[in-house]
């Protein structure tokens, strides 16, 4: 056997490599400016994949990409792989990705129904961390066709049920699991949370109603007292009577006393019975008005004007709204009449006359100063009664 | 012209209710046994003859045409005399497994007589202890008494029998600790599925016995803490059936539990006396220690019992509901009382308290109860 020198030929190609490199540049080399991004290049060296892999930026990943995602392969090892990528995904919080990779592995339709099965469940636990409940139930009810008793899936599925507020629905699932396995804590503990929940939904929609019925109650009380005092009302919706029979009534409940001045002013009862209501006065002088919001039906107009016009309002220019100077009308719009009223009458006395019609709940006045030119003239060609 | 003596009579009958024999006189046959079982000597005769007891269980459990409704309906009013529990069992000692294997079938049609039959063997120690034998022999799975439990909480579990009977049955079972330990198992769902049954309105048997069956679990006073938690809730299952629809001022109404608030103004109290004394007793039981009374006025108990009182139109109920009321409001006990189940009461003390006890029951024909109890179906 002949033994070559191995030093002398291997110094002597060595020196001949070494000696290249001294005068021709290595073409394989990173460059020196961007060696990291290069670096980063490498499959084995690789700190992040690429979301997308493109083929010419990175030919060496595209190949993996290729090996792994093999067509050729039977559809169980690709869904297997799917499921594991989308695995991946999971557990780096990339749900979005997760689903798509599950989806593709149901995709592929593979003959086995655990692996679908876990497909779904897989998915639709991606599906809930989105947010997407009903899709994650989706998801869970048809991985419980393929394997009924996948527990998982049972879990998922009542915690969508929660999430979605549909209560006896998630007890009746976990009671499904329990079935299955009796001490399965995650089961015990959803059902005694949507349990729980579900008797507080069930006392708040009680506590509505109640809510509900006593306000109807108050306003019915509110309606009877209305009517046992013969005062007539009127709506604002055209078409309807002025007289009202009893339905209309009602109707009124709901458009009047549910809706309330922009003021946010009612008319409301007392202790003892007594109503005080919203009443506006209008100055058609100066084009004002003033609004009381809570008129006793037993105190006077002259009381309320005293504290009105204890000063005179900034409107009045020529200073002559004086509590004695007053005059208080009111319209009666279907005859185009108008009726004095003596500022000592009590509202109540005013609104059981016959010719008064409540608007809106809301009784009017016009108020000017008797003695003065614009009164005159406002009252001229007009109608006036006196009220006794 | 011969005499024929009533068990020669009843010895007749024997062949004509062997299986096998015509529908139509089988028919017959049980129908006359029924009709013997409606009266004391009928029942007492009946119970000397092994091979016709025999027979009527056979008959009992068997398929179309056999006339099983009868035969257990007969059944039934012999298991209602505690005196007649031991012949039957020697005639046929398989009694409770075969009759536990129907009402167990979700297909039989006669499951609630056969649970009837049950419910009264069960009120005695050692049928009872049979019964209990015969659910422990463990299918794969689920445990008879897990069956039993799910039986009777499932709505529907048997499209042509309600199962009530199975409230008594469940209620004479947890006489056995064994029993008790199993529903009060805190790594599962048991007693929880039960609650809800306190307000089942179509039956005041299923109530009594879900009532029943709490009020013994609640012997167990190592369990109360558990059981007036969140994991169980017990308290507001108890109160509901005794609340009526009283207009509470929002600030009381904070104070109850959710499922007592807001009750609308059709609220109906349990319209049973017996089952509202036992409401109220278990609530009592809740009350021995201290840290368990301190939940149940936590919780708001005596707004409820309150108004109970006020309305409660049965003297002995209310006088049990002062009774527990006296415990809510009244001072905490002296050291050494704080659980009155364990509490041991000298010689002197437990004579006086019995001839108090003994006046009492003079005055109000009063039950009292010295332990867990058990539930009677009735004869029909």
């Amino acid at each position: 056997m002949e033994r070559q020198e191995p030093d002398a030929t291997f110094d002597d190609g060595m020196d001949s490599f070494l000696e290249k490199f001294q005068s021709q540049p290595y073409r394989g080399g990173f460059h020196e400016s961007q060696w990291e991004e290069e670096f980063e290049k490498i499959p084995l060296f690789m700190k992040n994949s690429p979301s997308e892999i493109d083929p010419l930026e990175n030919p060496d990943l595209a190949c993996l990409q290729s090996i792994i995602f093999d067509e050729e392969r039977s559809p169980e090892d690709q869904a297997r792989t799917y499921k594991d990528e989308g695995n991946d995904y999971f557990k780096e919080k990339d749900y979005k990705k997760a689903v798509i990779s599950y989806t593709e592995g149901l995709k592929k339709k593979c003959a086995d129904p655990d692996l679908n099965a876990v497909l779904y469940t897989n998915r639709a636990a991606a599906q809930y961390y989105l947010g997407n409940f009903r899709s994650s139930l989706n998801d869970v009810t048809a991985a419980r066709k393929l394997k009924p008793c996948h527990l998982k899936a049972i879990i998922r599925g009542a915690s969508c049920h929660l999430e979605l507020k549909n209560y006896v629905e998630a007890v009746n699932w976990c009671d499904e699991g329990l079935q299955i396995d009796a001490t399965e804590k995650k089961l015990l503990d959803l059902r005694a949370k949507a349990d729980k929940l579900k008797r507080t939904e069930q006392r708040d929609i009680r506590k509505a109603k109640l809510k509900e019925k006593k306000k109807q109650d108050q306003n019915e009380a509110l309606l009877q007292a209305i009517k046992a005092r013969n005062i007539r009302l009127v709506t604002e919706a055209p078409g309807e009577d002025e007289d009202l029979a009893s339905e209309g009534l009602s109707e009124l409940a709901l458009y009047g006393l549910s809706s309330e001045n922009p003021c946010g002013a009612r008319l409301s009862v007392d202790d003892q019975g007594r109503l005080s209501w919203p009443v506006l006065f209008l100055y058609p002088e100066y084009a004002q008005s003033d609004l009381v919001s809570a008129f006793h039906e037993d105190s006077r107009f002259i009381d309320h004007l005293m504290v009105m016009f204890g000063e005179t309002p900034s409107w009045d220019l020529e200073q002559k709204y004086c509590p004695d100077n007053l005059e208080v009308f009111f319209e009666d719009e279907d005859r185009a009449e108008l009726y004095c009223v003596p500022p000592s009458s009590t509202l109540l006395q005013v609104l059981q006359h016959p010719r008064y019609f409540v608007k809106a709940l809301t009784p009017t006045f016009l108020v000017c100063v008797g003695s003065s030119g614009f009164c005159r003239n406002y009252l001229q060609g007009k109608k006036v009664h006196q009220v006794k | 012209m011969s005499e024929t003596s009533p068990k020669a009579e009843a010895a007749k009958l024997l062949p004509f209710l062997m299986l096998g024999e015509r529908a139509d006189l089988q028919a017959a046959a049980a129908q006359h046994v029924l009709a013997l079982t409606g009266s004391g000597p009928g029942r007492t005769l009946l119970a000397g003859q092994a091979a016709l007891l025999r027979s009527l269980v056979e008959l009992a459990v068997a398929p179309p045409p056999a006339p099983a409704r009868d035969a257990a309906r007969a059944l039934v009013n012999l298991a209602a005399d505690p005196g007649l529990h031991k012949p039957l069992l020697e005639a046929e000692p398989g009694l409770p497994v075969r009759l536990l294997g129907c009402v167990l079938d979700p297909q039989w049609p006669w499951a609630e007589e056969a649970a009837a039959v049950l419910a009264n063997l069960s009120r005695e120690p050692v049928p009872c202890a049979a019964l209990i034998e015969a659910l422990a022999a463990a299918e794969p799975g689920e445990s008879g008494l897990e069956r039993l439990v799910r039986a009777l909480c499932t709505p529907g579990y048997n499209a042509r029998a309600p199962l009530h009977y199975l409230g008594p049955v469940l209620s004479n079972l947890s006489q056995c600790p064994a029993t008790r330990a199993f529903l009060l198992d805190r790594n599962r769902c048991v007693v929880q599925r039960l609650l809800p049954l306190t307000q089942y309105p179509d039956s005041s048997v299923r109530r009594g016995g879900v009532v029943g069956t709490l009020r013994n679990c609640c012997f167990e006073h190592r369990h109360h803490e558990w059981l007036l938690g969140p994991e169980v809730d017990i308290l507001p299952f108890l109160l509901l059936p005794l609340a009526g629809p009283e207009d509470f001022s929002e600030e009381e109404m904070e104070r109850l539990p959710v499922d007592l608030q807001y009750l609308p103004p059709e609220k109906q109290r349990e319209p049973d006396a017996d089952i509202r004394k036992m409401l109220i007793e278990t609530i009592m039981l809740l009350t021995a220690t201290a840290p368990g009374r301190k939940q149940v006025r936590d919780q708001g108990a005596y707004l409820i019992l309150r108004e109970l009182h006020s309305w409660e139109p049965e003297p002995d109920v209310q006088v049990t509901c002062e009774k527990l009321i006296q415990v809510l409001i009244g001072d905490e006990p002296e050291r050494g009382l704080e659980n009155l189940l364990e509490v041991q009461v000298p010689e002197e003390v437990e004579r006086q308290l019995q001839q108090q006890d003994h006046q009492e029951r003079e005055q109000q024909e009063l039950e009292l109860d010295p332990g867990p109890q058990a539930e009677e179906a009735a004869p029909t």
